[in-house]
């Protein structure tokens, strides 16, 4: 069952068609990343939906209801939208409980949010003088107030060092171990790929992309890397089976067109030592340079 | 709509700007009395006349009613309640929790004008002690009822909480802070100072004239202020018109 539907949303800005005819679904209970480049339109959709940018053309909705028709939204959705949404001379806490009190919220859910982000000791502090990256946890914060069981996360990786990137991928993991339905978007695929469920990709503001990161991939061409005393007797092995393999070192070979599930279970087989064995991950990036190559009109907004 | 002028308040309260301009308003306003009062009753009671000493009532009216400033900062409040969540982005925010943005707008007017009431508490209160210690260290009687200077402080406290509904209006209506600020101090210093001048039965009519009426300030060419109920009427008019205009424009427009 899908809990956000978007449907034919077209969004003109002047004279920049910011998102065109757009369409897809997020099914309840999973972590889709809206991927694209800077400027295809990503922030105007999310805006789109949560009813702060009103559409050309086309619907989005949340639940079967436009944003705005939601019985208290915060209760239902949460949203992350930019960093700077804070008034600097606030104090982190007091901005919490700001949005706590619009949105009929307990108080005291400001020290379990601050908690929640792990910024409990600077809960005091003015916001002013956060880093981009706390900036990014604290809106996390405030989307988390209400325990939506719906989150819209835009760029939310934006400032954070590689423990905060890995944290919000923890944290988005385990909304979705609970349950929550995650519309996470980032202009790198990387960023989201393991946190994700499916992916949405535009371009130009247009859909190219809606599948699952493995069919995504399906198509791709895979390179698994391997280094091993006994390089030439895996090779043999290898092409025996029909797999394309490259010599790239006394030791390290490059296997084209298999998993490299298949090709451990051949090492083991032949008895062969393995020292090393990866999947080269930037076929994944090469599938989303491909469909996101067109060049594209600047984001509206 | 009480939950969300309680949050427009604790949005007030969470941040040092009302503190500012509270400070300027006081400031502002001291000054001005102490600098008339001081020179013997000033001369600024009225549009067009020069007020007579402390002992008088004139003199001391002229006195009591220098809460301009108290009214003028309270519009500045109302201006930055709107455009500040613009300016820093909490509009989103704002807007995400209740996205009847009508309500919202209702909701800061409603807020603005009760901070505005403060703005016009100290002002009144700061006017009304520097006079009357004045006028006790002069050794002069208190020459107006304390009725009367009662209804100047409420008129004071009234009109500012009013102006600062028109700020949140003109805050709403405008896309830039600055703009915003500006044509209220333009309007009430400028603007309306000339239309008095070259119209003097128009003067009762013109809002910002009209609150500082309210407050006690006497009108230029004989003309007679409007009544008390009248003039609070207008001001508030002039919010909701403000208020109408706005919510065709900016409110409808798209937060980006």
């Amino acid at each position: 069952m899908a809990v956000i539907e978007v449907r034919g949303l077209t969004k003109r800005f002047g004279p920049v068609l910011a998102v065109d005819r757009l369409s897809f679904d997020v099914g309840q209970g999973t972590v889709v990343g809206f991927l694209g480049p800077n400027g295809a339109g990503k922030t105007t959709t999310l805006r789109v939906l949560l009813g702060l940018v009103r559409p050309t053309g086309g619907t989005a909705t949340i639940s079967g209801k436009a944003y705005t028709d939601l019985p208290d939204p915060l209760r239902h959705v949460g949203a992350v939208l930019e960093a700077s949404g804070f008034y600097p001379g606030r104090r982190a806490r007091d901005h919490l409980r700001v949005q706590a009190m619009a949105g009929g919220f307990d108080p005291a859910r400001a020290d379990e949010v601050l908690e929640l982000v792990g910024l409990q000791a600077d809960g005091t502090r003015r916001v002013g003088g956060f880093s981009l990256g706390m900036r990014q946890r604290l809106g996390i914060a405030t989307a988390m107030l209400g325990d939506p069981e719906v989150l819209i996360l835009d760029e939310p990786a934006n400032g954070l060092d590689p423990e905060g990137v890995r944290w919000l991928r923890e944290l988005v993991r385990g909304l979705a171990e609970e349950g929550r339905t995650v519309l996470v978007s980032s202009h790198l695929l990387a960023e989201v790929a393991q946190s994700v469920d499916r992916v949405v990709i535009i371009d130009g503001g247009r859909l190219v992309a809606q599948s699952s990161l493995d069919e995504l991939t399906a198509g791709a061409r895979r390179v698994v890397r391997v280094r091993t005393p006994r390089a030439q007797d895996l090779a043999n092995g290898l092409d025996h089976d029909g797999v394309r393999v490259e010599r790239v070192g006394a030791d390290r070979l490059e296997i084209i067109g298999a998993t490299s599930e298949r090709v451990g279970m051949l090492a083991a087989q032949l008895g062969i030592p393995i020292l090393e064995l990866t999947t080269d991950a930037a076929n994944l990036e090469d599938v989303f340079f491909q469909l996101t190559a067109t060049p594209t009109e600047p984001e509206g907004s | 709509m009480t939950r969300s002028v309680r949050t427009e308040l604790l949005k007030l309260r969470t941040i040092r700007l009302p503190l500012g301009l509270l400070a300027t308003a006081a400031g502002l306003t001291a000054l001005v009395t102490i600098l008339g009062a001081a020179t013997g009753g000033g001369g600024h009671g009225g549009r067009h006349m020069a007020a007579p000493p402390l002992n008088t009532a004139a003199g001391l009216q002229a006195m009591l009613t220098r809460t301009g400033f108290g009214m003028l900062m309270a519009a500045v409040l109302g201006v930055t309640v709107v455009r500040g969540e613009f300016r820093h982005g909490t509009a989103t925010a704002t807007y995400l929790a209740t996205p009847d943005r009508v309500r919202v707008l209702i909701a800061k007017a409603m807020a603005a004008a009760g901070a505005g009431l403060t703005f016009g508490l100290v002002a009144a209160g700061l006017s009304t002690g520097i006079s009357l210690t004045f006028v006790a260290a002069k050794g002069y009687q208190v020459a107006l009822a304390w009725g009367t200077i009662a209804r100047f402080g409420a008129g004071a406290i009234l009109g500012s909480g009013l102006l600062a509904a028109v700020g949140v209006s003109l805050g709403a209506l405008f896309r830039s802070q600055i703009a915003a600020i500006v044509t209220v101090f333009a309007w009430a210093l400028v603007v309306e100072q000339i239309i008095g001048g070259l119209f003097d039965a128009a003067q009762p009519y013109l809002p910002y004239t009209a609150a500082t009426t309210m407050a006690g300030a006497t009108l230029g060419g004989g003309t007679s202020p409007l009544p008390f109920a009248a003039a609070a009427a207008l001001v508030a008019g002039v919010a909701a018109l403000v208020s109408a205009a706005a919510a065709r424009t900016t409110v409808q427009a798209d937060v980006s």
